[in-house]
């Protein structure tokens, strides 16, 4: 694209400020993490921190943070390993395959999506409660194995690959399910990664839902211990600011991870 | 020796039961308290859990069968989580109730009434808290701690204008002129901050006018009562009469205690439970004095505070009823006084939280309970508050004029109550 | 996935990698297979055994859910059970909330803003893939970054930005002579000033979508109508959003239910005690204030079958228009 002797410094120059605006609220959460309560909700607010490096190590001591942090792992990954397997199925039958009804229970699976999350607080937790799962860790995953979304997603994405080799692979004699599990899944790595980062991002930064239906906090995830610092009528926000940094690590790791996948598998699968 | 095969044979069979699940369905209501009990005790606030910890371990050591389950879960999520819990069957057994939900739990019977229980003594707790816990003449929630209002103000703005300290003699007058002469655009100082928070200024000014926010049976508006409005009036005339105080909009930009804490205003009508804040903010010389007298000679200040309560489904009444007679005991609110974070409500045991922090005055907060009014509530205490809070806004952005909008609230109020 | 949207706004929000590749999605007109026979039954066999997991799950603990909500929103529920028949006494005392028409304007005019920050996701996009993949690696986790920023920190950041008196965005508008208004406590700017926080908080995961899209496009055709002297501008328009169009379509049904159903940014930006908070309610938050608020489930639960019924009717006819403008190769 574009591989002219062209100038790219103008271009440069929107993607720097874009990105500076981007990046500004997380400096801001780094600066606070390193200032005293007391200068956080001084007004006009200070920039230069005063450098209180223990606030990080403070928040392994006011909250359970390796614990939870092992509760929130186990949580994404078993929600984004079904729901990786659930909607690819569902996504691969949506995309590819007829059977009656088909186009009706589609636009029934995209209702779910358009319905405000709080109308399934209640119902959810009833049925989680009904089935004796409150406070585990069943309980926290069993609503989030199933998404709307990520079969939305994932089919538009096996929508949009080329028919050929499933008609190959048909020809060969292979059945419909061993043409989805060995010849489309892979060719689709790049739309399962993009979908799993998407979901990973998702369930570790859920909130309401574990913090209501968990209640001792060795079972809970990152989220919702940080989300215990917050006191009634003074909230330390370094502290708070330290702790969300921290548990947002991974997830920047992860990302950079699969950026590389996502964007090099789609552009080996593009030439043709 | 038969009493401890008793317990070891309960404690086999309640730890089979408890295995896996949480306070769910198991069996064993109404049954004598012979087995071991694990009791969950809900909480919001994140600095006074190691106080509730320190006394559930108390109460542990002199009940050893009985296990005190501490479940904390932060303020802003507290009810959502509740009403969900509630509404299943599964709420902690002890749990903190409002004021301003008291109406609604207990309505709903969601609570075990306390005053019927043997052993039961409110007493030593302020009969104004008594009262705002109680519904009809049963007393739902034992005081846990109070708080009132106080007039904070800033020692180094004071002393640079050569205006003298607040003192408990002060009137409305006195704040008014103070407040002028405090006032200094040029440095971007205003005299007073004054938002339209009930609790701490609203309400307040509008009983030290003589009127009021509610009746006191609950069953009718007091705000279209013209002593009322003319606290309200008094209010408001700091931002529009003698433009001595920041605008709504410059008040909801910037918190009116952020403003304190920073300087940027001499004087703010606020709670004690602000005094953490206000210790931790750089540079702050800060003092609090009573609340002025109104135009009458009234003084008067709300008094909220929270109260133990019991769930009505709990499987472990007993249990719960002598923990809870615990929390209502002198030891308990002592240790919740050697913390510093509230004013437990057991009379006269506020000295400690006053020795906290002997750099403020916070005995005024003490002081003015002998003017405490019980906070204004009702069965469905939100669904008037709410709706009351939006048209004070609108008058305080100067988007409605007094008279229209006091009206208003008084007429939507009143048909809120009538469907109580 | 925004720091600052609920879960499934935010599972709603952003699409995947999902790169539209080239090569036409399959349709076939006619089958030429005859109907009924064993290899038509087995594939419908197969579909429906695929989609079952999914949908066991969807079923229990979603689509059921729904359809107690509907039934309730004929009761008047109160918090705690109790619920009597009411008929659509609720429906009708929604559409006659004075709240309405304003909170509705401003879900409409929010959505709008939303989708008018998916030309600038693409932009930026494109610029990006403009620049060599080391730089372009590093500006994309750039950003990425407000995804993972938390939602406390961000509305902190935003809220003084916004500040009347002490924000950046008012002082640098004073250079120019402008007297900024008060963004967030003045009910004429803060559905502005929240649609500009939610395109930011949206931008970063729509480029990531745009961009492996735009990575797909061949060069040959670049090279092509270069060499037939098209200039960016116009390769931009007759290229890159036509094979575009399929993320495009994704991102604006995704943008369009997101936009309709956000209410915790007037939570998190306005504050509760808020001049302008009365002029800023969207839709979803009348749903949030009769929840979880007044208590009053039963009005709730009518709110939110009349935003599903909107968005179904919107999801639906933008799937018919798609036809329009949308190549999927």
């Amino acid at each position: 694209m574009g591989s002219g002797r062209q100038r790219l410094w103008p271009v440069h120059v929107i993607l720097a400020i874009g990105a500076a605006a981007m990046v500004a609220p997380f400096l801001w959460q780094l600066i606070t993490s390193l200032q005293t309560t007391g200068e956080t909700t001084s007004v006009p607010p200070h920039f230069l921190p005063s450098w209180q490096w223990s606030n990080y190590s403070q928040v392994f001591h006011d909250t359970k943070f390796a614990q939870q942090f092992l509760n929130s792992v186990l949580q994404t990954a078993v929600r984004v390993l079904a729901q990786v397997l659930f909607c690819s199925m569902a996504a691969y039958a949506f995309a590819r395959l007829r059977f009656p009804g088909r186009n009706a229970l589609f636009l029934l699976m995209l209702a779910v999506l358009m319905v405000p999350s709080q109308v399934y607080l209640l119902p959810q937790y009833q049925l989680v409660q009904n089935m004796g799962l409150l406070n585990t860790l069943a309980g926290v995953v069993l609503p989030g194995l199933f998404s709307a979304f990520g079969t939305f997603m994932l089919r538009q994405f096996f929508m949009s690959l080329p028919n050929e080799v499933e008609e190959a692979a048909r020809l060969d004699g292979a059945g419909t399910f061993r043409i989805f599990w060995s010849v489309m899944l892979p060719l689709a790595k790049p739309g399962l990664i993009s979908m799993g980062v998407l979901t990973v991002l998702w369930s570790w930064n859920d909130l309401l839902w574990p913090l209501v239906v968990v209640n001792d906090d060795s079972k809970m995830p990152l989220t919702v211990g940080l989300s215990m610092l917050q006191g009634e009528h003074l909230t330390e926000y370094p502290l708070l600011m330290a702790g969300s940094l921290l548990a947002s690590l991974p997830m920047i790791l992860l990302f950079l991870a699969a950026q590389r996948r996502i964007t090099e598998g789609i552009a080996l699968t593009g030439t043709k | 020796m038969f009493r401890k095969a008793l317990v070891l044979a309960g404690a086999g069979a309640l730890a089979l039961a408890a295995t896996g699940c949480s306070s769910s369905k198991s069996a064993s209501s109404g049954q004598a308290e012979s087995g071991p009990v694990t009791l969950t005790y809900g909480i919001w606030d994140t600095k006074q859990k190691p106080a509730m910890q320190e006394i559930a371990d108390a109460f542990h050591a002199s009940h050893p069968n009985i296990t005190i389950n501490i479940q904390l879960t932060p303020n802003a999520d507290y009810w959502t989580k509740l009403q969900t819990a509630a509404a299943s069957g599964t709420a902690p057994d002890v749990f903190w109730m409002s004021t301003t939900r008291i109406g609604l739990y207990a309505g709903q019977k969601q609570l075990l009434s306390l005053s019927d229980k043997p052993g039961f003594d409110n007493s030593p707790f302020p009969k104004s808290l008594n009262d705002v816990y109680t519904l009809d003449g049963k007393q739902y929630g034992m005081p846990k701690d109070f708080d009132t209002v106080g007039l904070w103000y800033n020692k180094k703005l004071f002393d640079a204008a050569g205006v003298k300290y607040p003192t408990a003699t002060w009137t409305w007058q006195d704040v008014i002129d103070a407040a002028q002469k405090l006032n200094d655009p040029g440095k971007g100082v205003w005299g007073i901050a004054s938002p339209d928070w009930t609790q701490e200024n609203l309400y307040n000014t509008m009983l030290q006018a003589g009127g009021q926010a509610i009746t006191p049976d609950h069953k009718k508006s007091g705000f279209d009562d013209p002593k009322s409005i003319a606290g309200l009036q008094y209010a408001l005339d700091f931002i529009t009469k003698y433009h001595v105080s920041p605008t709504a909009q410059q008040m909801t930009d910037t918190q009116p205690d952020q403003l304190f804490a920073s300087g940027k205003v001499a004087m703010f009508a606020d709670g004690d439970y602000d005094m953490p804040e206000y210790k931790a903010a750089t540079g702050l010389e800060a003092d609090v004095a009573p609340l002025p007298a109104g135009p009458d000679g009234k003084k008067a200040t709300v008094i909220n505070g929270l109260a133990n309560v019991i769930y009505a489904k709990t499987k472990h009444a007993q249990a719960a009823w002598e923990f809870v007679q615990y929390l209502g005991s002198k030891e308990a609110n002592e240790v919740q006084a050697k913390t510093g974070t509230v004013i437990p409500a057991y009379n006269g045991l506020s000295a400690t939280w006053v020795a906290s922090t002997p750099q403020y005055h916070l005995q005024s907060f003490i002081d003015q309970l002998n003017d405490a009014v019980p906070y204004p509530v009702s069965k469905n205490t939100a669904a008037w508050t709410t709706p009351m809070q939006t048209t004070l806004d609108q008058i305080w952005g100067g988007k409605l004029d007094l008279q229209t909008g006091v009206k208003q609230i008084a007429d939507q109020m009143n048909a809120e109550l009538a469907k109580e | 996935m925004s720091a600052i949207e609920s879960p499934s706004v935010a599972a709603g929000k952003a699409a995947a990698g999902a790169g539209p590749k080239r090569g036409p999605a399959p349709r076939p007109v006619a089958d030429r297979r005859p109907r009924f026979s064993k290899a038509h039954l087995k594939e419908w066999a197969w579909g429906y055994a695929m989609i079952a997991p999914l949908f066991a799950g969807l079923v229990i603990f979603y689509l059921w859910p729904i359809v107690q909500s509907a039934y309730f929103s004929f009761t008047s529920w109160g918090v705690f059970g109790g619920q009597q028949w009411v008929g659509f006494q609720n429906y009708s005392s929604f559409m006659s909330d004075p709240q309405l028409p304003r909170a509705a304007w401003n879900t409409v005019k929010y959505s709008l803003i939303i989708l008018a920050g998916i030309p600038l996701s693409i932009v930026f996009a494109a610029l990006m893939n403009q620049v060599s993949g080391k730089y372009a690696s590093l500006y994309r986790v750039l950003y990425f970054i407000p995804v993972v920023t938390m939602p406390a920190a961000v509305a902190m950041i935003w809220r003084w930005l916004y500040n009347g008196d002490y924000g950046l965005i008012n002082y640098l508008l004073s250079l120019v002579g402008i007297h900024g208004p008060h963004w967030v406590s003045d009910d004429r700017y803060t559905v502005w000033a929240m649609g500009l926080v939610g395109i930011w908080s949206s931008l970063g995961y729509n480029m990531i979508i745009f961009a492996a899209g735009l990575k797909n496009i061949p060069r040959q055709y670049y090279e092509a109508s270069s060499l037939d002297g098209a200039g960016r501008i116009r390769q931009f328009f007759s290229i890159t959003l036509p094979l575009l169009s399929p993320s495009i379509f994704f991102v604006s049904v995704l943008s369009v239910i997101g936009g309709l159903q956000m209410f915790d940014m007037v939570l998190m930006m306005l504050g509760k005690t808020n001049p302008a908070l009365a002029g800023s309610k969207t839709i979803a938050y009348l749903f949030y204030e009769d929840a979880f608020v007044t208590g009053n489930q039963g009005l709730a639960a009518a709110i939110a079958v009349v935003l599903t019924l909107v968005l179904l009717v919107l999801t639906a006819l933008q799937f018919r228009l798609q036809k329009r403008w949308v190549h999927y190769g």
